[in-house]
């Protein structure tokens, strides 16, 4: 088989799969709204609705259909952008995600810069057998271990409480900031030629990205130390030891490019359990993301809110993790003439073992 | 396995602990278990109904951990929430190695076409984002403990599975296995005698660096008011209902957080340590 049609072949098939995943949530999210303990019309109309009401209310939200009907109606909303109607805000859900979305994604975007930034130095200082390594091993086994609201609280009581350094709630501490064009602050500021505002955003994110992002590091610094140090073994490393070149070089340079792979989809992976992280982590620091909302919506049982906003989270998850998968083919050699291998060799060798075992 | 080859040959200081790791890993994790158990009975005060003053300060005789917002004892809360933790992360675990190991385990010794069917269903399953759909399966039950640990077992016994099903696979090829089946040895019994003693080292070590991730996960859930409701002390809720209160009574917030974050780096040293152990004889 040809390089140019794998590939098509290949990121056609990912992309499909991308697909199915997402039509399987929805599938998920609609059959847990019909068995979900709060019944729409009630939570639409309140307790002392009239019996007509009632019906007239089911007609309306289209309930008295066949739930495959149902499901298939709830699709159909989705493609064009019908999330349903929250209860607690009585708008549009799309309308309240559309809200609330810019800053989730402006956190979660500088949590996962940091997330990679601290993965890779930890990663590569505690391969490095330098000074202090088994401090920092301590460290990736303690910093696992540590729930992101404890990150959060402690860096609120030190660097709030103790040192009034940063601010504590919220995402600006400026009245009217700019609103657009991107919906991140930091860079609207310098857009609009105004960098007090850049300077506060990243004030006010400083520790909540933190919060977020050091738990994925270690994540990512662990795997990374892992398949870092079995580079080192391989021979093109004692060629470069051989040849006289510093530790720190031989790590960086020759050892570090072939290592990325696994800490790649580690990333992709932990992108999830980020997720996850961030709607605890903007509860705390009363972040207006979409965790914020989610969290203001869990305690009125609010499920079209929740469903949406799971959603919008899973669709990022897996358009992520399949960039991460498309990203490893196209940058390692060695994986690209492995899926190549597989896919040629498919054929034969189910051919020849019809049954095996 | 291969190792790291420094460039120069240096002098390792050698710790020399009499004692072995897993050992103490194991000792260390049956302790917990058993406070966990007997939290009711060590609880030196009802942990819902308030027993003195509201915001009393820590380390006193009278109140080790001081009391909380409305009077009530704040050691006694975290016990009684070390036990909730624990317990329903050992719950989830059990739940995670039935059901993921039973399905691990039959894809593991059956032919290529169920293996990769089963296995098709749980990278399914491990294709959605979990935690985050764990918070809307909790959403639709209700809040309550149980819902939460039906939530958080659902998307994750594909773990188990996996793992279990490439010990399994890496077993079938070795030798006891064809000498068994020269022997006629059914699938139920090769499967139950000759492949699970050689799966149970990596699901002990699974497990218990597992335990660690599940209290963290379940206590972020019950932070957003997916566990079980009010009164109930339970370590997320505590630190989540008692944040307002945080620069000035820090301890009422504070304390419980750290309960999570102990009996995690606990978990997370056992894992390490038995995985060592496990991997000195390979």
């Amino acid at each position: 088989m040809s390089t140019s049609i794998f590939f098509i072949k290949f990121v056609a098939k990912r992309i499909g799969a991308a697909i199915a995943i997402v039509i399987g949530l929805t599938a998920v999210l609609f059959f847990l709204q019909s068995i979900s303990h709060t019944n729409p019309v009630h939570a639409m109309l309140g307790a002392g609705a009239t019996p007509k009401a009632i019906a007239a209310e089911e007609v309306k939200l289209g309930l008295n259909h066949p739930v495959i009907v149902q499901y298939f109606n709830y699709l159909n909303g989705l493609l064009h952008g019908n999330l349903g109607m929250s209860y607690r805000t009585r708008r549009p859900v799309a309308s309240d995600l559309a809200t609330y979305l810019p800053a989730t994604l402006e956190l979660a975007f500088y949590s996962l810069i940091l997330a990679i930034v601290l993965g890779l130095l930890l990663g590569v200082l505690s391969a490095g057998e330098f000074k202090g390594t088994k401090v920092l091993r301590f460290v990736l086994v303690a910093g696992a271990s540590t729930p992101q609201f404890l990150l959060a609280i402690g860096g609120l009581l030190l660097f709030y409480g103790k040192l009034n350094l940063l601010p504590a709630t919220g995402r600006i501490g400026i009245n009217n900031p700019p609103n657009g064009p991107t919906g991140f602050y930091t860079i609207d500021g310098l857009l609009n030629g105004n960098i007090g505002v850049t300077i506060d955003a990243f004030k006010y994110l400083l520790l909540p990205s933190f919060s977020v992002a050091i738990s994925p590091a270690v994540s990512i610094g662990r795997v990374l130390r892992g398949s870092l140090i079995e580079a080192m073994g391989q021979d093109f490393i004692k060629t470069a030891n051989s040849k006289g070149l510093s530790r720190f070089r031989v790590l960086i340079v020759h050892a570090l490019r072939n290592s990325l792979g696994p800490a790649l989809s580690m990333t992709g992976l932990q992108a999830g359990l980020m997720f996850a992280g961030v709607v605890v982590i903007e509860d705390v620091f009363a972040w207006p993301g979409i965790g914020y909302y989610t969290a203001q919506s869990i305690p009125s049982g609010d499920f079209p809110a929740i469903a949406g906003v799971t959603l919008v989270l899973g669709i990022g998850y897996v358009i992520i993790n399949t960039l991460v998968d498309l990203a490893q083919i196209f940058a390692d050699p060695r994986l690209r003439h492995l899926e190549m291998r597989k896919s040629s060799a498919k054929k034969p060798l189910s051919n020849l073992t019809p049954n095996a075992i | 396995m291969s190792t790291l080859a420094p460039a120069r040959t240096r002098v390792r200081p050698s710790f020399s602990i009499s004692v072995d790791r897993h050992k103490v890993a194991i000792s260390v994790l049956i302790a917990v278990t058993l406070i966990a158990l007997l939290a009711p009975v060590l609880a030196p005060d009802n942990p819902l109904v308030p027993v003195d003053q509201p915001f009393l300060q820590p380390f006193t005789l009278a109140h080790l951990l001081g009391t909380d917002s409305v009077g009530r004892d704040v050691l006694s809360r975290v016990l009684l929430g070390v036990r909730s933790s624990w317990l329903s992360a050992i719950a989830v675990i059990l739940f995670g190695v039935v059901i993921g190991g039973t399905v691990g385990m039959i894809a593991g010794v059956s032919s290529d076409r169920i293996d990769s069917l089963l296995m098709r269903i749980t990278d399914g399953f491990l294709a959605f984002p979990g935690p985050v759909l764990a918070i809307a399966v909790v959403a639709s039950l209700g809040a309550s403990l149980f819902h939460t640990l039906i939530a958080v077992a659902i998307v994750w016994w594909p773990l188990y599975a996996r793992i279990v099903r490439g010990e399994a696979r890496a077993i079938m090829s070795r030798p006891h296995i064809e000498a068994a089946r020269t022997f006629n040895v059914g699938g139920f019994r090769l499967a139950m005698r000759h492949v699970l003693p050689g799966v149970v080292p990596a699901i002990i070590v699974t497990a218990s660096l597992d335990v660690g991730n599940l209290v963290i996960t379940l206590s972020g859930l019950s932070f957003l008011g997916l566990g079980a409701p009010a009164p109930a002390p339970e370590l997320g809720a505590m630190a989540a209902r008692n944040l307002q209160y945080l620069l000035q009574q820090w301890w009422v917030c504070v304390m419980p957080a750290l309960a999570i974050a102990i009996m995690a780096i606990i978990s997370n040293f056992a894992g390490d340590a038995l995985r060592d152990f496990g991997s000195r004889g390979q």
